[in-house]
């Protein structure tokens, strides 16, 4: 699908009235990605009790299409869930470059956002956007699951304005904040 | 046609495999990454690989005021703050020379068995899932999510409560909190039955885990387990029995014990554990004494330069603190005694034999949790 | 006092043990006057004793309050951020025993009458060194690992003594109290 999405600009901007056929396919597209926001089975921290308790019984997170997968390569959201240390930080861009385009990445917690209360500590990443781009910030410490709820709300909306005539995805755009860690 | 004879385990030649266990994996619960060698399907080296957690609260708490080092304490075992919290304030009073009032007390012990038992049963559900069976997760925190609604109403937060303090606790409970928790323990017992008729006697469940991992009364000491991991080998240690903090020795209890130390005993220890927690808790409630809840402490806690510890009997086992005071609003030295730490550490040994799809059976039933682990 | 009587045990086995000036509240705490004793005092609790649990190993840097240089700080000034706690106790308490020292801590215990005793030996801070008690006890390989981390204390015997919780490519050891923290790739 995606080779597709990629040529399909190209053919609607030799269509007269291309842009109308672009806004319908958009919307169909952006529809069907919103309601199955796989996110990768992945929990850090404090945060990862709070988002295992958003998938069980009483908050049901398979309500909103989000399923967790054990696997990156199936995945579409990674949710940063705990405190990032700096041993941790590697292996977490590397997970994130597994993951296919379109990816998308909740920061859940202040740990994630900007280190939360160990906001000084000699072993702690001063925030998940330093190593990787984030589509939506969540504060709490730690959230609750209504909270997480609504961060993928807020990140179902994103979707939901994403242009396949920007590019293949939200990722290249995304992507131009992030920073190469460089070797380790 | 070969007639020869199948060769013999010891005479196939298998060339060994590195297998790398984490950091990211549904099953470490949490950031714990281990080097797996192995020959065919069995396990010849194992290589724990430990820091990807590591916040250094020992060093913050250095810089922290004591009350603020409650906040930190929360977030290391974060499965079970309410004990953290506990152990902490119980070494910060000890270098004071101030003791909480009854009914603190009581409240306490009620807010940690309340703790073990949410605790025991993330353990029941996600143990379930290491195994290949969803459905006890589901009940698991159904369960979980009616303590987690008492703890909300003493402290207003589900998970770092914050709510044992220096010389007591923070806030009362009311009528309504203890009619509610006696509903939820009415309701508790007969699940207890079920998650044995669900998942301990499930005959695919006795097979994946019985016989599995089994460590020795002497290795379990030797390797400083505690907790339901020691005890499912055989020493009833237990520090709500060796040394009563709070007043544990007013209240009935069993220390559970287990004789083979396999994956199955330790998990049907903590099972059978949250049946003695049930006993406490109505015992607490019933005998609730009134009173204050705080005792009186300084507004800024300067103990006088000294040492303490104190240990408590934490969901995961023997939870030490350890502080240095030197006069200052600050902790000169906080150390703790993480149980996970030491149970984690025995994983290098007891992989060892085993086959790489009970890996993760044996590493469930040992219930870390990576940020006491890490620190 | 089961506790005085097991103290008194040891002090008659191991008469250059002494009774420690800062206890542990509530605990038997004795000092080693140095590091060749912390072997055969401990194989004798273990041994004779029955003290078959090492409960903690851990240290203690005496040097005096806390280096600020060892945090973090946010290089821009914020309006609602207090200052730091570690400059405003910067300067050294009296009545606090600094000295030029690291303090090893072990405590021990028993199953069969509870009891729990702690042993502190004193070890210089240049070049500190002490016995492993890995033979003995297997759990203080990791814990000694962590010592070993956090403070630098070698460890003579050890079976592996490398990091066990911080990076490998982390400049010092950061529970000692003059630890400044070197800027790395992931502070920037």
């Amino acid at each position: 699908m995606g080779v597709a999405l990629e040529k399909f600009p190209a053919i609607c901007g030799v269509l007269p009235g291309g842009s109308g056929i672009l806004t319908t396919a958009d919307a169909f597209i952006n529809w069907s990605r919103k309601s199955s926001v796989w996110p990768v089975t992945f929990g850090l921290a404090c945060c990862a009790i709070e988002m295992m308790a958003a998938y069980a019984s009483r908050f049901d997170f398979d309500r909103l299409g989000v399923i967790p997968r054990p696997s990156p390569r199936q995945a579409d959201l990674m949710l940063i869930a705990g405190t990032v240390s700096k041993k941790m930080a590697d292996p977490i861009v590397q997970i994130y470059r597994q993951m296919p385009e379109p990816r998308f990445v909740i920061s859940m917690g202040s740990c994630a956002n900007c280190g939360g209360p160990f906001h000084d500590s000699y072993a702690v990443l001063k925030g998940v956007d330093k190593i990787i781009p984030v589509d939506v910030y969540l504060a709490g410490c730690p959230p609750r699951p209504e909270a997480l709820y609504y961060a993928v709300l807020k990140l179902q909306e994103k979707i939901q304005q994403m242009k396949i005539g920007h590019g293949a995805g939200a990722a290249p755009q995304q992507e131009r904040g992030s920073r190469d860690l460089g070797a380790p | 046609m070969n007639t020869a004879p199948a060769p013999s385990r010891s005479e196939l030649k298998t060339d060994q495999l590195f297998v790398n266990l984490g950091p990211q994996h549904p099953s470490t619960h949490g950031v714990l990454r281990v080097g797996l060698t192995i020959e065919g399907e069995i396990i010849v080296k194992a290589e724990p690989d430990i820091g990807y957690l590591h916040r250094g609260i020992e060093k913050l708490c250095e810089t922290r005021s004591y009350g603020q080092c409650i906040v930190l304490s929360d977030r290391l075992d974060y499965c079970s703050a309410m004990t953290n919290n506990l152990a902490f304030c119980l070494a910060a009073e000890k270098l004071l020379g101030v003791h909480a009032p009854q009914r603190a007390d009581a409240l306490r012990v009620a807010m940690c068995e309340l703790q073990r038992i949410a605790s025991h049963l993330i353990l029941l559900g996600t143990y379930g899932i290491d195994i290949g069976a969803f459905t006890p997760f589901l009940y698991a925190f159904r369960e979980r999510e009616m303590v987690m609604d008492l703890f909300e109403m003493v402290s207003g937060a589900r998970l770092t409560y914050n709510y044992i303090r220096i010389g007591g606790v923070r806030a009362d409970v009311d009528a309504q909190w203890v009619a509610r928790t006696r509903e939820f323990l009415e309701y508790f017992k007969p699940r207890l039955d079920e998650y044995d008729t669900l998942l301990s006697y499930n005959p695919i469940f006795i097979d994946r885990t019985r016989g599995v991992g089994v460590i020795s009364a002497e290795k379990a000491a030797d390797y400083g387990l505690s907790g339901p991991n020691l005890r499912a080998s055989g020493p009833a240690y237990d520090a709500r029995r060796a040394e009563p903090h709070c007043g544990y020795e007013k209240y009935p209890f069993d220390v559970i014990t287990a004789e083979s130390g396999d994956c199955w005993d330790r998990y049907h220890c903590r099972v059978r554990e949250m049946r003695q927690s049930v006993r406490i808790l109505e015992a607490v409630l019933d005998g609730l004494p009134g009173g204050e809840i705080l005792a009186k402490v300084p507004k800024i806690v300067k103990p006088a330069p000294g040492e303490s510890y104190a240990h408590v009997e934490g969901a995961r086992g023997d939870l030490g603190v350890y502080l240095v005071s030197d006069g200052g609003p600050n902790p000169f030295r906080a150390h703790v005694r993480a149980p996970s730490f030491l149970n984690l550490s025995i994983l290098q040994e007891i992989f060892l034999g085993q086959r790489m799809a009970d890996a993760i059976a044996i590493l469930g039933s040992l219930d870390i949790v990576l940020g006491e682990v890490d620190r | 006092m089961t506790n005085e009587r097991v103290t008194a045990q040891i002090l008659a086995q191991f008469p250059q043990l002494e009774k420690d000036p800062s206890p542990v509240k509530d605990y038997p705490t004795l000092r080693l006057p140095d590091a060749a004793s912390l072997l055969p005092v401990i194989s004798h609790l273990k041994d004779s004793l029955g003290f078959s649990y090492l409960d903690m190993v851990t240290a203690v840097d005496w040097k005096g309050p806390v280096d600020p240089a060892g945090y973090v700080r946010e290089e821009r000034a914020h309006p609602f951020q207090a200052k730091p706690a570690a400059a405003a106790a910067a300067k050294p308490l009296p009545g606090a025993p600094y000295r030029d020292a690291f303090t090893l801590v072990y405590a021990l215990s028993r199953f069969a009458n509870p009891l729990k005793i702690f042993l502190k030996l004193d070890v210089p801070r240049e070049q500190p060194r002490a016995a492993s008690l890995a033979r003995i006890f297997r759990t203080a390989d990791w814990q000694e690992r962590e010592v070993f981390d956090l403070f630098g204390i070698f460890f003579d015997g050890h079976p592996d003594l490398r990091r066990i919780l911080t990076l490998e490519s982390l400049q010092g050891h950061p529970l000692r109290k003059d630890y400044a923290h070197a800027e790395d790739r992931f502070d920037r």
